[in-house]
């Protein structure tokens, strides 16, 4: 039970890692657009509080991602040509960029909008900008076209995780999992 | 005896009459009015969710602060517009005036007049008096007491402060699936820095 990952093998907090942040991306998601659509209410205050509580979490596990895989070795990508090892990197990035880039833009959203938040009903989260219409219909767009690229990125990553699996024989879907 | 009496009664009356009008003649004389100079002068309340809160302010208001002869406030009298209210979005600031928060189209205004004011000795620097009388706001009118201070620096101006709480259920603000305070408190913290100039003719 290494932390540590080697040239072939994610260690296990690498895994842990990925498969929380994909649970959560997977419930954030649907929570996000339900939130959205619901009619101003105690129910839409409630969804939201847990929309934004999620979307912290997330933040903070993929800065500690983050920081852990900046100090640590990464398996070599099953990739099988040159291209294919570019896009697959360029993905990744782009996904690491968007889980940042998703609770930031939401955060900047929910201060601008002047509601205040408490995460998970318990730690009061600080406003990063103050009230600002203009402010808020930017950032709410950012999010929202964010969450229409990471939707798309993340069918391109799954189904890449399957092809690998099912049709190349590589086991890529076993090695990320425990 | 009959005869007498008959005429004793309006003499007793146009007295009493002229008592009276000496009494509302000299308050006028004495009366030293104040106006809240609206460029300078805040009227904030915030209502809370989850013990946080949630900053308001309201626009349009005027504060009227009569003094009687010895320079002690006499009548408060405060008006607000509704509509004015400002919460910092324009979302917040729609679903504010919604039937069940301040319905601001039905009840534009919300007046505050006092009837009596006392001078009390408090540690509170913001609470030197208290203003008792009756707030009419959405449609309800309750009794509620203002507590205020008073300064006049040497501008010539005078500086009204002061801080109360209200309950948003007593004016059935934020009513049906609101009303039961679970998310936005039922406490409204109302807050108010003033201005205020001298408007004796």
């Amino acid at each position: 039970m290494d932390t540590k990952n080697t040239t072939e093998e994610w260690s296990w907090l690498s895994k842990l890692f990925h498969w929380l942040t994909a649970l959560l991306i997977f419930i954030q998601i649907p929570l996000g657009f339900y939130a959205e659509s619901l009619r101003l209410s105690p129910l839409k205050i409630d969804v939201f509080v847990w929309h934004k509580s999620l979307g912290m979490l997330v933040f903070l596990l993929v800065i500690v991602r983050l920081l852990w895989r900046i100090k640590s070795t990464i398996p070599i990508a099953l990739a099988n040509s040159r291209l294919q090892k570019i896009l697959a990197s360029a993905a990744h990035g782009i996904l690491y960029g968007l889980m940042l880039a998703l609770p930031l833009s939401g955060w900047v959203t929910s201060s601008a909008s002047n509601f205040p938040v408490k995460l998970f009903w318990l730690i009061p989260l600080p406003s990063i900008v103050g009230p600002d219409d203009a402010l808020k219909s930017i950032a709410a767009e950012v999010h929202e076209i964010c969450v229409f690229v990471l939707i798309a990125i993340l069918i391109v990553h799954i189904g890449a995780a399957l092809r690998h699996q099912l049709m190349l024989g590589d086991n890529a879907l076993k090695r990320m999992w425990f | 005896m009959r005869s007498s009496k008959k005429i004793f009664t309006p003499v007793v009356i146009l007295a009493l009459l002229g008592l009276a009008g000496l009494l509302i003649s000299s308050q006028k004389i004495y009366a030293d009015q104040w106006q809240s100079q609206s460029a300078n002068s805040h009227l904030y309340f915030a209502p809370s969710w989850e013990g946080l809160p949630i900053n308001g302010a309201f626009k349009q208001f005027a504060v009227t602060l009569s003094r009687d002869e010895n320079d002690q406030p006499q009548s408060l009298s405060v008006s607000v517009q509704i509509s004015s209210a400002d919460m910092g979005t324009a979302d917040f600031n729609e679903a504010i005036q919604m039937t069940e928060w301040f319905n601001g189209s039905t009840f534009a205004e919300a007046v505050f007049n006092s009837n009596t004011i006392t001078s009390v000795e408090s540690d509170d620097p913001r609470a030197q008096f208290i203003a008792q009388g009756i707030l009419q706001l959405k449609g309800v009118e309750r009794n509620i007491q203002v507590p205020f201070s008073w300064s006049e620096p040497a501008d010539g101006n005078a500086l009204m402060a002061g801080a109360l709480s209200l309950g948003r259920n007593d004016f059935a603000i934020g009513t049906g699936e609101w009303a039961g305070g679970d998310q936005i408190g039922l406490a409204v913290k109302v807050w108010f820095d003033l201005v205020l100039e001298s408007a004796n003719d």
